[in-house]
């Protein structure tokens, strides 16, 4: 299959409202464990005491979102493999016909990169934009300030997620905003008043 | 004239659409029969010149469909009308 095709079928497998739907679900879900990891993380490691420059936690923080990167892109992966394979089971046994290599197959191979994709970006923008402040402590922001700021950083990105996905679904849009942005508040209470 | 089993995907629209990318096909019409679980049945109308059996039905296959019939054919230099379809 030359780049050509490959993009036509990419672009025919994004069309799908089906799969825009399921990579949103997966990018939305695996997002939320991201922010809400990296919240815990970062306030945990500054609470500790363990921890006293904005570059370890950098480090502590890209650890957690090439776990769970990895976690999204490897379980999706292999959940919708098995998914495509039983659907095409069934396909073949009522077709009575081999559909190897043909476009219904190369569409499941296509919507399986895109589905994995979707579950790994979530996670790690979700770190990436909760560590951002870090990258300013010593320069701008003192480390606590940074910490302040991650966790702001987390909770409106809850936020704008929850708006968008309050939007789509046609309800109240800031409270669905809310709604999602209190979980990163619940997680970084939670962390602070964690004996030790 | 073919009968085609295919899958709910791809749909009707994109599969006759892909249907006119070879060169000698000039149109094609198509219509769905039946619905069942899995798979859908289409009568699909093909009219081209120089039409390759052969290389329409490996583009089908590639489209995951299956003929399962071929139900009617014209050759020659006209078309010649079936005098038994009834009016």
């Amino acid at each position: 299959m030359n780049p050509r095709e490959r993009l036509a079928g990419l672009r025919r497998v994004l069309g799908k409202e089906d799969v825009r739907s399921l990579a949103r679900r997966y990018f939305v879900a695996n997002g939320f464990d991201g922010t809400l990891t990296s919240i815990g993380v970062v306030l945990g490691a500054y609470m500790g005491g363990s921890v006293d420059s904005g570059l370890a936690i950098i480090g502590i923080g890209l650890g957690a979102a090439i776990g769970l990167g990895t976690s999204g892109i490897w379980s999706v992966w292999e959940i919708e493999r098995a998914e495509t394979s039983r659907e095409l089971l069934q396909l073949e046994a009522a077709m009575m016909t081999d559909l190897e290599d043909t476009q219904l197959t190369r569409d499941f191979r296509s919507e399986q990169i895109v589905l994995a994709l979707a579950a790994a970006t979530g996670p790690v923008i979700g770190i990436l934009v909760t560590l951002f402040p870090f990258l300013l402590e010593g320069v701008f922001l003192s480390l606590f300030q940074a910490v302040l700021l991650s966790i702001a950083f987390g909770v409106l990105l809850l936020g704008a997620v929850g708006a968008y996905m309050g939007s789509i679904s046609k309800q109240r849009w800031y409270v669905a905003a809310a709604r999602m942005g209190l979980a990163g508040l619940v997680v970084a209470i939670i962390t602070v008043f964690l004996p030790g | 004239m073919l009968d085609i089993l295919k899958p709910h995907e791809p749909k009707l629209v994109p599969f006759t659409e892909q249907l006119t990318e070879p060169e000698e096909i000039r149109g094609v019409t198509a219509k769905l029969v039946d619905i069942e679980e899995n798979v859908r049945r289409i009568r699909v109308t093909v009219e081209g010149e120089d039409i390759d059996m052969e290389t329409l039905e490996e583009h089908i296959m590639d489209l995951s469909g299956s003929i399962h019939s071929i139900d009617e054919v014209s050759c020659g230099e006209t078309i010649v009308d079936d005098p038994w379809l009834p009016n």
